[in-house]
């Protein structure tokens, strides 16, 4: 078996504050394989976006990042910034979650895709262009050659995201990061945007990590998915896995709060009560604890993430996790018998 | 743009109007020149007549005031009793020449420093240099003009005492035309040097700010996130962005310090429009008052206009309907 395109060990980031240090990732291992889609799920604050920051070196310099990041063999923790930025935008990429800001106003779309292109590739500035053209066109832009010269601010939010991701995959990444590329979208322009990113990893046959909060978003995308919680990976397995045959709480919560989940819990709707902890002071023990309908005084202590099936590769993190299908079934019995 | 261009000077002249007749009437209110004349003995009836008359004190202060813009329109702005009865209009310009001598090389330093400061603490943001620029900068923003004049003035007159020499002089400005490139230079230096160390402190700020919101702002990481070196990525994506809003200010400041600087001027005895508008005014000399304010206000409108212009160059969001 070949060594996977990006394996995370033990990734720790934490950010001083005057508050105290804030744990936005504590011990987060997985691996990326080529050409997969992983998507990587957990509600706002989980500490998705710091640890996909952390993958692409973009945490500002007081971030203290440990445990180690490894990319095609590099490890990136270990680069020199030229030496990282020679990934950065080519082997690597990332789209960003508020396409409203994240394209420069004052350059024209057209110019910074060429200057991405550029960066990373010795061709003439026509070339370039031609190029620019065509990945708009691939992203669904129609007339993508008048469109390269448009402004950011001409562009809808559902165009400018298309323009990013075009500009993501201009140098053909390994990897695409998309973190939340279509929170900030109106309901109806999200589904496109995830053809978008589905016809791109066709056609370019790049690995991608999905980041959203929305279990929904991902069941007809992803290869596999990791749920994220308080910095600490909760669960991961396959899709199918995990949607049909989850081992924990957090996972069940989320898909309970999905309004079209195809999970077991599918039948009521319902958000995971209470909030996720400060990453400051977080709780002793199982840090979804005082959230957790089936928390016992096992949770005091913090369970580690295990292995429930060696052949899928499921995991979870659960002191409970053999019980709960029992657990659930017994919850669900009652109500369907009144019902 | 030239239609919007046309329509902002036309949407000047009402502006005009009501603030050289708001200046006028206060001038008018505020002194009787006649009253001046009554304190010299050698002065005949003849000499209040002349002053009644040029002035229209017979007529009410609309109609003077009429007058004097009609003629002033047509680049009349009369005579300057208070300097020999010139004509007011050509001595404030040949005054505001004497202005612009320092303020124009003052203001191409002031901003070269001022960004290159603003962005280097910005972008090193808590680093010793920036703790530095911000300290230096508080206190030129609260240090008053003249501890910097008189304090350049004082450094020269120690070497003249040690050295017998000094590089630079301390009054009055020298021309090329009278007496030379170098002794040019040597007047010139010292008024602009203060001007820079006044008014680069504030301006230092500004940038730093402005260059500090962009830089934390999204399309910086996206651009990192392209692998875009990092001094591309300051000056292209950042600097781009941030001397947006340092336009309005480079234009106020720039037409402030080509209307004079008053402190600045009257230590040095530089013979710009600063020390003249304070005899103008102290002399209760209506015309010549009159000529400098139009001037100072049509300076302020002007840069407004060419600022707004930068701003649609500098910014596609903008368009001029
Ligand atoms: N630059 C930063 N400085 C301090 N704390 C941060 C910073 N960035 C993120 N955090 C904290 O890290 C935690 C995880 O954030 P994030 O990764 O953005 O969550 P998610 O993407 O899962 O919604 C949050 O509690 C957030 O406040
Ligand atoms: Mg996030």
């Amino acid at each position: 078996m070949t060594a996977p395109l990006l394996e995370v060990e033990d990734l720790r980031v934490t950010f001083g504050t005057d508050d105290g240090d804030v744990r936005a990732v504590q011990g987060l291992s997985f691996t990326v394989s080529e050409g997969e889609t992983l998507a990587v799920v957990g509600e706002s604050g989980s500490g998705k976006t710091v640890a996909a920051l952390a993958i692409m070196r973009l945490l500002p310099r007081y971030a203290r990042i440990e445990g180690s990041i490894r990319f095609r063999g590099t490890s990136l923790l270990d680069l020199d910034d030229d030496g990282m930025r020679g990934l950065q935008g080519d082997d690597l990429a990332m789209v960003f979650q508020d396409p409203m800001t994240a394209l420069n106003p004052v350059i024209t779309v057209g110019d910074q895709i060429v200057e991405a292109i550029r960066t990373h590739r010795d061709v003439t500035e026509a070339a370039a262009r031609d190029r620019a053209a065509e990945l708009l066109d691939l992203v669904g832009i129609p007339e993508p050659r008048r469109r390269l010269d448009s402004y950011p601010h001409e562009f809808s939010g559902g165009m400018r995201q298309r323009a990013m991701i075009a500009m993501a995959i201009s140098n053909d990444p390994k990897l695409l990061i998309a973190d939340e590329p279509t929170t900030a979208l109106d309901v109806t322009v999200q589904a496109q945007v995830m053809e978008v990113i589905r016809r791109v990893q066709e056609a370019t046959g790049t690995a991608v990590m999905l980041v959203t909060h929305d279990l929904g978003l991902v069941a007809g995308t992803a290869d596999r998915i990791q749920v994220m919680y308080g910095g600490r990976l909760f669960e991961s397995g396959d899709t199918d896995t995990v949607f049909y045959g989850s081992r924990n709480p957090y996972t069940l919560g989320l898909m309970a709060s999905i309004p079209s989940a195809v999970g077991r819990t599918a039948h009521r709707l319902e958000p995971i009560p209470g909030s996720p902890p400060s990453l400051i002071n977080l709780p002793e023990g199982c840090v979804f604890g005082p959230r957790c309908a089936f928390a016992t005084d096992a949770c005091r202590s913090e369970p580690e993430l295990r292995v429930v099936d060696a052949a899928t590769g499921h995991a979870t993190r659960c002191h409970r996790a053999d019980e709960l299908p029992a657990l659930i079934a017994a919850r669900a019995a009652p109500r369907e018998a009144g019902a | 743009m030239l239609a919007y261009a046309v329509r902002r000077v036309l949407a000047t002249v009402p502006l005009l109007v009501l603030g050289t007749f708001i200046v006028y009437v206060l001038v008018a209110v505020s002194g009787d020149p006649l009253a001046k004349l009554a304190t010299c003995n050698t002065c005949d009836q003849s000499a209040f007549d002349r002053i009644i008359d040029l002035y229209d004190l017979d007529k009410p202060i609309p109609e003077r005031y009429a007058n004097w813009i009609v003629n002033a329109v047509q680049g009349d702005f009369g005579p300057a009793v208070s300097y020999g009865s010139l004509d007011a209009g050509a001595l404030v310009l040949e005054r505001a020449a004497n202005s612009a001598r320092i303020a124009i090389p003052a203001f191409l330093i002031i901003m070269a420093i001022a960004v290159a400061l603003g962005v280097y603490s910005a972008v090193n943001q808590y680093s010793r240099l920036d703790y530095a620029v911000t300290g230096l900068s508080f206190l030129g923003i609260s240090l008053p003009t003249f501890v910097f004049a008189l304090l350049l003035q004082t450094i020269m007159i120690w070497m003249l005492d040690g050295f017998g020499w000094r590089p630079f002089y301390v009054t009055g400005m020298r021309t090329i035309e009278l007496d030379g490139f170098l002794d040019m230079i040597r007047s010139h230096v010292l008024p602009v040097i203060t001007l820079v160390l006044v008014l680069t402190a504030s301006e230092s700020r500004f940038q730093r700010a402005a260059m500090l919101e962009v830089i934390n702002s999204d399309y910086i990481r996206t651009a990192r996130a392209k692998g875009v070196p990092h001094r591309r990525v300051i000056l292209r994506h950042g600097l781009r962005n941030a001397l947006i809003p340092m336009v309005t200010i480079w234009a106020l400041d720039f037409a402030a310090l080509l209307g004079g600087s008053v402190v600045t001027e009257t230590i040095f005895a530089w013979p710009g429009l600063g020390p003249l508008f304070i005899s103008a005014v102290t002399q209760l000399d209506l015309n010549l008052t009159m000529a400098i304010v139009m001037l100072t206000s049509l300076l302020v409108i002007t840069f407004n206009l060419i600022a707004d212009l930068a701003y649609g160059w500098l910014d596609p969001r903008i368009r001029y309907e």
